[in-house]
């Protein structure tokens, strides 16, 4: 009788499998950089999407497993400290943002994508007045939030063609898909 | 027994620890970010400097689809834009008559009466390689840093005028405060009337005009300049026009469009602010201080005595 050896994954498949493990972390962190891309300079605008709030509530629906508390805090710390504003408070809004939206998952999981939509919603205008209470109180006076208005509604538009690309990851790289 | 059933309520219980303790972290920097501590600056320039290089690669296409864009825009209205161009020209020409003329005429009564002239302004070129990234900061890193020159403070300027000033520099990066930006505040006079104010940010297109003391001398389309008070900003370089909202206030229309930012000069101005401590002559010097009441005439007699 033949016996076969124990397997033992490869350098490469090892790689591949660590990839698959950190791709949406990766994904979140590619997001932030993605906010700083001054795409809005095409059309003479200086609005740019959150990128990293829509990456945050597709996987913490999706997979949440795959995206942490500690690679959200991590994500909102990042754009902290790239975007030269208040230290904290993306990694605060988003890490709160997460804990709602972990806490209401089960509402969206299966749900057609137009609930998925109107989820992702109610979820930017939570992190939006979250972020402008936050702000309004480190400066001591109500922030003027026409800026904070625009970038949600662009934030909520763009919405479905991200959750397509990262849907596209999902069934195709990472496991179990 | 399997071992995914004793697993699964473990990993659940993990996560809402994990969860828990990253909530009570990001509340923790939330305010110890308040304190703006050394630490918190480092590590904001490190991950600028790593981060300047891969979004200036990414900036490339941007700035590229944006040349497409208004080529395009060009061709459409060439024999407009050509028309409209030759009576500028023309109108300029006359300008630049007027100009030579009032040039000329203030380097002669500069030296007649011996006006110190303000230092001259160095500057260094580049080119604004990230969007604002967030609704409440308005800041854009330049790919230039200390290696050039740049220091913060500096004022930063493009075609159309005044932009903003850095507020942060790494070895090949610096950060700019946009003039919209809710923390800038920069001195300016408004022309003609040449009344001095600030102009504050506050997160909207327009910034206000803040310690204007006589707000009905100035009109909407009065010119902004800036008038460099504080010796960190050059005196004269053109801000905006002010408008006025329909609620009444004044503001500033800037004209640099911060939608259409892409090269930048930082102009590397210093203002001899170092002033050197004189002692007064000594006519103007008065007899010393004694400390005791009764000791004062014993030794004033002290000093004439000896004097004589």
């Amino acid at each position: 009788m033949v016996r076969l050896d124990p397997y033992s994954p490869t350098p490469a498949a090892r790689a591949g499998r660590i990839f698959m493990t950190v791709a949406p972390f990766v994904m979140g962190l590619a997001c932030v950089l993605l906010s700083f891309v001054p795409f809005g300079r095409i059309f003479g605008s200086s609005l740019t999407p959150a990128f990293a709030l829509m990456a945050i509530y597709y996987w913490a629906i999706v997979r949440p497993e795959m995206f942490p508390p500690l690679a959200v805090f991590a994500v909102g710390l990042v754009f902290d400290l790239l975007s030269g504003g208040i230290i904290g408070l993306w990694a605060f809004v988003y890490v709160v943002t997460y804990t709602v939206v972990i806490s209401q998952r089960t509402l969206v999981v299966n749900a057609p994508f137009s609930v998925f939509w109107l989820g992702f919603l109610a979820v930017a205008t939570f992190a939006g007045a979250l972020a402008w209470a936050v702000v309004s109180i480190f400066y001591g006076m109500p922030v003027p939030p026409s800026s904070l208005v625009q970038h949600m509604v662009l934030t909520v538009a763009v919405f479905p063609v991200f959750a397509m690309i990262f849907g596209r990851v999902q069934t195709r790289v990472l496991p179990g898909g | 027994m399997d071992s995914n059933r004793t697993a699964l309520p473990f990993r659940e219980f993990s996560h809402r620890i994990s969860l828990v303790f990253m909530l009570t972290l990001a509340a923790a920097l939330l305010l110890l970010g308040r304190a703006e501590t050394y630490v918190f600056d480092q590590a904001r320039q490190v991950v600028t400097d790593l981060a300047a290089p891969l979004l200036e690669i990414a900036s490339r296409p941007v700035a590229a689809a944006r040349r497409v864009i208004e080529r395009t825009d060009e061709y459409a209205y060439v024999f407009d834009e050509n028309e409209r161009l030759r009576a500028e020209n023309a109108r300029l020409l006359a300008w630049k008559e007027m100009a030579l003329n009032l040039e000329a005429k203030v380097a002669r009564y500069e030296a007649l009466l011996n006006v110190q002239i303000d230092p001259s302004i160095n500057y260094v070129s580049g080119r604004a390689v990230t969007d604002a990234g967030g609704p409440f900061v308005d800041t854009v890193l330049v790919n230039v840093g200390r290696e050039q020159g740049t220091r913060s403070g500096q004022a930063v300027v493009d075609t159309d005028g005044l932009v903003g000033r850095i507020v942060s520099t790494g070895p090949k990066a610096s950060r700019v405060l946009l003039l919209t930006d809710l923390n800038s505040r920069i001195p300016v006079v408004i022309e003609p009337a040449h009344y001095k104010a600030v102009l504050a940010g506050d997160n909207t297109d327009w910034p206000r005009l803040e310690y204007l003391t006589n707000v009905s001398a100035i009109s909407p389309g009065d010119r902004v300049v800036t008038s460099g008070d504080g010796g960190l900003i050059p005196p004269g370089l053109p801000v905006g026009l002010v408008i006025q909202t329909s609620d009444g206030n004044l503001r500033v229309q800037t004209f640099s469009d911060r939608g259409r930012l892409d090269f930048v000069r930082v102009l590397q101005y210093e203002f001899p602010s170092q002033v050197e401590r004189q002692e007064p002559p000594d006519v103007l010097k008065g007899p010393p201080i004694s400390s005791g009441a009764d000791a004062a005439p014993t030794s004033a007699g002290a000093t004439s005595g000896g004097t004589e």
